[in-house]
Order: structure tokens, then sequence, then C-alpha cells
């Protein structure tokens, strides 16, 4: 009963996003109804969540139905993080599909199976559970990149990302066999507890490394970070946040999961990780610098944040790990990033025409208040105080340090210094150059009033550990 | 006083900055909520100044945990290093709203931002606590450069911007650096800087630690080689913003300095004091002498403001009481001098449209009382007797004749540029033939001359009776020192701290 208890927040959204297919096969709802739904069943998942948060102090990992799946406070926080960016996502979307009229009701059922998806790889204690898991995931937001199938951006993508995903998927899959011809098992810990002793195994050896193929490619780390930009910009505005932070969270967290399992496992891959991280920062930044599209600009920064988050994985240790860390700032990433897209929802206009820099020419002068809301969020992702991007890098490089690794913590420093180049460049075109149009929107407020709640929940992560 | 006056000092501007951006008033209104917001922390201000007792500790101190799992904490207090720096902020705010008239209601908002952000900064006792209120403090400064400034405004704004945070993101890793340097050696977690200024820094990366806090507060000083940005931004920025970042902003740099860097690095300090002098002596001069060539009076400020910091940035590293005593002193004389001076300069834009020195003439003639106060500002900035100016700049040199007759003897020499570049500005300004342009400025009116008159009697009480601003400074500048003797002295048994092995250390 304990076990389905802490997989009730899943289960109220594999719930959900069942009750919204069939809504939708039966066409019985408007699609304000069906997004109502969708916000309704994240917003419970979220709530579930949290209340099984103010339980009692649990383990760092817990194993329930039989070792299948781990659970523990930083499994929660990372369904917590994808909770939300479900939610935001949903508002985004329905603002959005108010000027791009290319929805239907399935789109927030896949919303709500990807979530399912997710959670369920945040607590994959095994590698069958971790892959189906990940395509359960991996499907769901193939079809919610192409869902706009009339434009040849958003088909060019979803080709992209489908046959580059699924050489992922069937690389993790070998992986997963290599590994479990090595070890006898699919479990992390025995598989870690194997590595511990034969480290020089050949068969563990390559099956870790399509493993990590497989998961590398997913967070859109160096050298398989090309797709992203492509596909970030096909994409529609609220799956390209969702995406960006919500998928980038759940793989994350599953990374975390493995390398925190046992010692061996973290310090055969440290070196590598360190050196990936390094130029999956570098990389991220040299490509978001030449950007003129603002969507391509934030994918280019999103690898950016995946080198920072690297930074976060080669420093945790297997003793000490808690993933607070790395929790705390994959929930301040994707509170700045989830607001910059809700915010590109309503103001992007119809089939997104504002996208460059240039098109947010003056946008202070006549909506200062989204003005200032991107503001913020940029401001958070550049990490400047009192955000939560600013508490979340501030984390992330005391962990580093505290590691020993501090050439890494002051690459990561240069690192925000360069991308303090892309991310003042639109504040710099908002508020210093005169307005060319009225931003005029149409559409629900939804998203408007997402953005709010985001650019406020961007400064409570930021001054959270004052609650603390 | 009561017992949270710091924080309302340091929240008042803020949630009074934060809530005019929101509030429908119009820009008259917003320079009245501005001004009285700036008198209300005047008040406390110098409520503060009158109260503070003469030992070196801090006053007015306040405390509470904030982030417990770091040790990072909501800390506050004054004590004389930091009591000059503020109450020169707290009394040349309201000057601003005083004098500019007509800027918009945003402009307004984005001053009250910073002047809480700068007191937070000064206040802060507690690293990362500095940090945060130093880095809030340069956004409002952006906005402010960014959408009031002049015509090449946008690379000025990037200059400034992208050198200052490069900065201060360095300072952020090195000031982590130091945290995790204190959880070492004391197994808890503290940013406070009375827990730092116990630590025994050693090692490979300590000395990169140093610089990285030096080039941060270099670059807001700005000390030679780091002074780029200033001409541009000083000379593009609405003259309220030059004013706000001559006049306190980079004050806050040097007290930076003073404030973390000395007690932290006392070592490091001791062994390259010799050479941050140097840049010292060098800044002076090059920006002296580029002051003299400028034909722009507010880029000869820029210039000259530059050049004076250099003098102030000396007194700190020749690491003596009269020194340093010096230079907290100067922080103050200079700002009341340069501050009032940029406050004339715009003056004299808004109402003859021009700042080219060419352009001027005969002005004394038109306006006497106008001439005179500037007169008196400018004789202070360049050192006069009898003005605050002198007072700072001769115990500046007094301590540096202690720490190295060399670089006393440059950085004297290097006083008499400025009065070169000083006199010469006054002469083709104020004096000479007067044109169409200075024939119909206005002396200042009533209204004008007694908001000017508090700070030009301030400035020539600063010279007269130094003792009541030095008496109050001197305590905590001769604990600062012993601080510095001492850790110098325990510089060869520090405890070594291995913080640095590489990744490849990682590897079984």
């Amino acid at each position: 009963m304990h076990d389905f208890l802490t997989i009730l927040p899943l289960l109220i959204i594999v719930f959900g996003a069942v009750v919204l297919m069939l809504l939708a096969a039966f066409e019985k709802v408007s699609l304000t109804t069906a997004a109502g739904i969708s916000m309704g069943f994240f917003a419970a998942a979220f709530a579930a969540q949290l209340l099984a948060g103010c339980g009692p102090q649990r383990l760092v990992f817990e194993e329930i139905f039989n070792g299948m799946l781990v659970a523990g406070n930083f499994t929660m926080v990372a369904a917590l993080v994808i909770f939300a960016c479900g939610f935001f996502s949903t508002t985004s979307s329905h603002t959005y599909f108010q000027v791009n009229r290319f929805d239907g009701l399935e789109f927030y059922s896949l919303l709500l199976f990807a979530a399912a998806g997710m959670v369920l790889l945040t607590m994959a204690a095994e590698l069958i559970t971790a892959f189906i898991a990940l395509e359960v995931m991996s499907l769901a937001i193939y079809v919610l990149v192409g869902y706009d199938r009339n434009r040849v951006t958003a088909t060019e993508a979803l080709l992209k990302y489908l046959m580059l995903g699924a050489f992922a998927g069937a690389f993790f899959a070998m992986g997963t066999a290599l590994l479990y011809g090595a070890a006898g098992s699919t479990h992390f810990t025995a598989i870690a507890t194997v590595a511990a002793s034969e480290a020089g195994s050949p068969l563990l050896l390559g099956g870790a490394f399509l493993l990590f193929v497989a998961l590398l490619f997913k967070v859109a780390a160096f050298p398989f970070h090309a797709w992203v930009i492509d596909v970030y910009d096909g994409a529609a505005a609220p799956v390209t946040g969702f995406m960006a932070t919500a998928l980038k969270a759940a793989v994350f967290t599953l990374f975390a999961n493995i390398l925190a399992i046992h010692g061996a496992l973290h310090q055969g891959w440290v070196e590598i990780l360190f050196y990936l991280a390094v130029f999956t920062m570098f990389a991220g930044n040299l490509i978001a610098i030449g950007q003129n599209s603002l969507k391509r600009m934030l994918a280019a920064s999103g690898i950016v944040h995946t080198g920072y988050l690297l930074v976060g994985l080669v420093a945790i240790s297997a003793d000490t790990f808690t993933g607070a860390v790395i929790g705390y700032y994959l929930a301040a990433y994707a509170a700045g990033t989830l607001g910059i897209f809700a915010a590109l929802s309503y103001l992007g206009g119809e089939g997104e025409k504002r996208a460059t820099f240039a098109d947010f020419r003056g946008l202070a002068r006549v909506r200062p208040y989204s003005a200032a809301a991107i503001t913020i969020f940029l401001l958070s992702m550049a990490g400047i105080p009192p955000t939560a991007g600013f508490m979340g890098k501030f984390y992330i490089i005391t962990s580093a340090i505290e590691a020993g690794q501090i050439a890494l913590a002051v690459l990561a420093v240069v690192s925000s210094i360069l991308s303090m180049w892309y991310y003042l460049r639109l504040i710099v075109a908002m508020y210093f150059q005169p307005a060319e149009e009225t931003f005029a929107t149409t559409g629900s407020p939804w998203a408007g009033v997402g953005t709010i709640a985001l650019a406020v929940s961007v400064f409570a992560i930021g001054l959270y550990p004052i609650i603390v | 006083m009561f017992s949270y006056a710091l924080s309302v000092m340091i929240f008042l501007p803020i949630l009074g900055g934060l809530a005019l951006f929101a509030a429908p008033v119009g820009r008259g209104a917003a320079r009245a909520i501005g001004m009285a917001i700036a008198l209300a922390v005047l008040a406390m201000g110098i409520e503060i100044f009158l109260g503070f007792s003469p030992v070196g500790g801090m006053q007015h101190v306040e405390h509470r945990p904030w982030n417990l799992s770091l040790g990072i904490s909501y800390s506050l207090g004054v004590d004389g290093i930091s009591l000059l720096v503020l109450m020169a902020g707290a009394v040349l705010f309201p000057l601003v709203y005083a004098v500019f008239t007509t800027r918009t209601k945003g402009f307004y908002a984005n001053l009250l931002l910073v002047q809480g952000a700068m007191i937070g900064a000064i206040c802060a006792t507690d690293l990362v606590l500095f940090y945060l209120f130093w880095e809030i403090m340069l956004l409002p400064v952006f906005f402010m450069i960014g959408i009031h400034g002049g015509a090449g405004r946008l690379p000025a704004t990037l200059k400034i911007t992208i050198y200052t945070i490069a900065g201060s993101l360095l300072m952020l890793a090195a000031l982590i650096y130091v945290g995790v340097a204190h959880q070492a050696q004391f197994g808890f977690w503290s940013f406070a800087i009375a827990d730092l200024a116990a630590l025994n820094l050693s090692g490979g990366f300590t000395v990169w630690a140093f610089f990285m806090f030096m080039v941060a507060f270099a670059i807001k000083i700005p000390l030679f080689p780091f002074h780029t940005w200033l001409p541009d931004a000083y000379t593009e920025a609405p003259t309220s913003t030059t004013f706000v970042l001559s006049a306190i902003m980079a004050k806050i740099g040097v007290y930076g300095v003073i404030r973390f860097v000395i007690p932290v690095f006392e070592i490091e300090f001791a062994r390259w004091a010799l050479l941050l002098a140097l840049a010292g002596v060098a800044g002076m001069l090059y920006c002296g002498l580029a002051a003299i060539a400028q034909k722009d009076l507010k880029r000869m400020l820029a210039f000259s403001s530059a050049s004076h910091m250099g003098i102030i940035a000396l007194g700190v590293f020749c690491m003596n009481v009269q020194a340093l005593t010096g230079s907290l002193f100067q922080i103050a004389a200079h700002a009341t001098s340069t501050g009032v001076l940029f406050l004339f300069v715009g003056l004299m834009e808004e109402r003859m449209e021009s700042r080219q020195i060419d352009e001027f003439g005969g002005i004394a003639y038109q306006a006497p009382i106008f001439a005179t106060f500037f007169a008196i500002a400018m004789l202070a900035s360049v050192g006069l007797p009898g003005t605050s100016g002198f007072i700072g700049e001769f115990l500046i040199i007094l301590g540096a004749i202690k720490f190295s007759i060399f670089i006393a003897v440059l950085a004297g020499t290097t006083l008499i540029v400025g009065v070169c570049y000083m006199l010469w500005m006054y002469q083709r300004v104020f004096f000479e033939k007067s044109n169409e342009r200075t024939a119909q400025f206005k002396d200042l009116r009533l209204a004008e001359i007694l908001t000017f008159l508090p700070v030009i009697l301030l400035i020539v009480a600063m010279g007269i009776f130094p003792q009541a601003f030095i008496g109050k400074i001197e305590p905590a500048a001769q604990l600062q020192v012993a601080q510095l003797q001492k850790g110098g002295e325990s510089g060869g048994i520090a405890a070594s701290i291995d913080l640095a092995p590489s990744p490849h250390n990682h590897k079984n």
C-alpha cells in the first residue's frame, strides 16, 4: 500500500492521460475544457506529490516495488518540477492555440503521457523500467514536436528528432543488453557492484558507453547537441518549453541516480564527464552567440545549462549524495525557461511571426510588464541575483569547488560571462530601442497569468533558502 | 535609534523604487517620492553618524540566519570603515532629485533601487549578502544608461555591464572558494566576514582567488588598467547616473577591498601591495594626463575622477593607519567634491545645451555664486588646504612615504597634474570672454543655492574640522591594519589546505 501511495502522483497523471484520450476520441469536450482538465490533473499530481513530501523524512533512495523503482526527496523534487512544467506548458499551449490553429484534444493527453514517462524515468532503478519510461516519454514528445503537420520546419524537426532519438533508444537497448550480459542483472545497484569488482570488463565498458551516449543525446550534451537547435526551433513554443525543461529534468535525474548509486560508477566516469561538461558549456555558448532567432538562442543556451548540470554531476559523490544541488538547479532553470517560452507563446503571434531579437525591439515601451517578466527570466538564466538562477549557479559552483574541481568551477564562471552577451542582447532590444509595432495579442490570458506566476516563482525559488 | 535602522535604509528605497515602477504616477510625483525617501534615508544616516561611538567594532548590528545549509546570513552593521561611505551616499542622493527635475518615472525608480542596493552593499557584513547587493546595484545603472544615455549609449552600456559582470562572476567563484575553505578548516559553513578573517589561506588557488576579488573591485574603482569602460560610460550616461557612478559606486569598489579583501587575504595582500600601489599611481598619472587633453567637460571630469580614485586606492595599498584613514576620509571628500562637480556640469548642460569646454567662457561674470560654488568644489577636488580634499590626500601621501618613498614622490607630484587640468578648465569656462551661449546663463536660484549650500559647507567643514570625521574612522582603520600586520607575520606558518586536486586525481 505504501508503494502505491508513493507513486500516487504518477497514477494521477496516467489516469488523467487516459481520461483525456477517451474524451478526445469521442470529442465530447471543448479545447478549453481539455486544457482545464489537463491543468487540473497536473495540479492534483503536484499537490499529491507535495503532500507526500510533507510526510516523514525518508532515505535518499528508498526502494519500492521490490527494487524496481526508487523514491526519495530527489525524485520527488524532480517530479514536482515535471508537474509544474506540465502545468505551465498547458497554460501556454492554450493561449498559443488561440492564434495558431493546429490544435487537437490529443495534444493535452500527449503532454500528460510524456509527463508520466518522465516521472517514471526519474524513479527507475533498473534498466528495463528506464527504457520503457524513456520510450513512453519520447513517443509522446515526438508527436508533440511534429504536431503542426502543415509546417515544414516542424516536420523537419520531427524527422530529425525521431531518427536520432530512435538511434539513441537503440543504443540504450543495446547498452542494457550488454550490461545485463556483464552483470546478470538490470538493477543499477547490481551493475555498480559488478563494476566495482571487475572494472575493465569489455561488456561493462561497452554497455555503459552505449547507455551514456543515449542519455547524453537526450540531454543534448556535447558531442550530441547538434540536433537540439533545429528541433527546438521547429517545435511549437510551448512544446519547446516543455522539452527544454521537463525532459531535461527527467533525464538528468536518471543520470544522477545512476551515477550516485555507487562510488565506483561515478569515479569511472568523472574524468570524461569533466571534459563533456566543459565542451558542452562552451559549444553551447559559441552557438548561442551567433543566433538571431530567439528560439534558437534559447535552444543553444539550453545546451549551456546542460553543461552546468554536468558540472553538478561531476561534483556529486555517492557517499553524500542528496541530489539537492541538481534538483534545485533543475527547478531554477525550469522556472526561467518555461517563463520565456510562456511569454513567447502569447507574444509570438500567428505562425510565430515574431521570432528574432529584432522582432522584439521596443517591447518595453508597449508592454512593460511582459518585458519586465522576460527580463526577470533572462536574468535568472544568466545567474544574476536575487533570482533562482543565481542560487542554482551558486550551489553548482559550491559543489564543484567542494569536490575539488576548481578548474571546472572557474570554467563554469567564464561560460556564464560569455552567456551574458546573448541574454543582454534581448534586454537591450526590448528596452533600448524604439518600438516598431504594437505587439497586439489575442487569445486567452492564461499564458500571461502563467508568465506572471513564473516570474514570481523565479524570486520565490531564489529566496527559498530563507524559508528553509 | 531603533534597531532595524540599516534594514530600513536599504529596503525603503528598494521597495519604494519597485512600487514606483508599478504605480501609475506622474514624473513630478515620482520625483517627490524619491526625494522624500532620499531625505528619510539621509535623516537616518545623520542619526547614525551622530550616535556613532568611535570604537573599532560594528554598530547597529543585525543578524539573522538565511541559508542554513551554506551558513549564509543576513548580517548588517556599520563601523568606522563603512560610516563615511554610507554617509556620502546618504548626503548626495537627495541632490539628484533636487537638481534633475525632468526625468521619467522609471528613472527615479531606478535611482531608488540603486541607492538601496548601494546601502546594502556598504552595510553587509556577510560576503554573499554583499555580493547580492553588489550585483543588484548594477542593474539600475544598466537601464539608466541604456534608456536615458547619450547617442553612443548602447556600446557604453554593454561595455560597463559586461566588464563589471565579468569581474563579479570571477569574484563569485573566488567567494565560494573562500567559503569552502572555511568549511574545510573550521568544519562549518560561514560567509560572515568576521569568521572568514580567521582563515589561513594558502595553496595554489589562493593567489588566483585573491586576484579574482581584486579584479572585480579594480573594475569598479576603476584601477588602472581596468579603467577602459569608464570614459565611455561616464560620458554617455545621463549626468545624474554619472554622478551616482563616480561619487558612490566607485567608492564601494575601494570599500570592498578594505572590508573583504584585506581581512581574508591578508598574506596575499601584503605580498602584492607594491604592485597594486603602482597600479594606483599609474592610473592617477595616466588618467590625469588624459584629463588635460579632454575637450568635453564631463569626459574631463570622468578622467579626473578616475585619477583621484587612483590615489584613494593607493592609500589602501600602503597598509598603514595614516594612509588607510586618509583613504576613508578621501572617499567622502572625493564623493562630495566630484559629485557636486558632476551635478554642476549637468546643470550647465541642461541650461546651455553643451559640454564642450571651448563653447563656454565668462560664466563667472554672469553667475558669480555658481562660479564660487564650482570653485570651492573644484579646489577641494585638487586638494587645496582648507578644503576636504587636502586632508585626505595629505594623509595618504604621509602613509605612502612610510610605505615607499618612490611611490610617495610619484603620487605627490602627480597631484600637480590635477591642478593643471582643473585650473586650466576653470579659466576657459568661467573666465575669458563670454559668448552667446554663456551670456544667457542665469545664476543659481535661491532654492538651488540652498540645495547646494549644505554640501559646499560640508566640504569646507571637512577641511577645517577633520577631526570630527577622522576620529570616527581611525579606530576601525587601526583594527584593520593591526589585522593586516598580524597576517603578514603569520604568513609563513599558515596551515595549508589542499583544495585543488586536478580532475585526474579522482581516477583510481
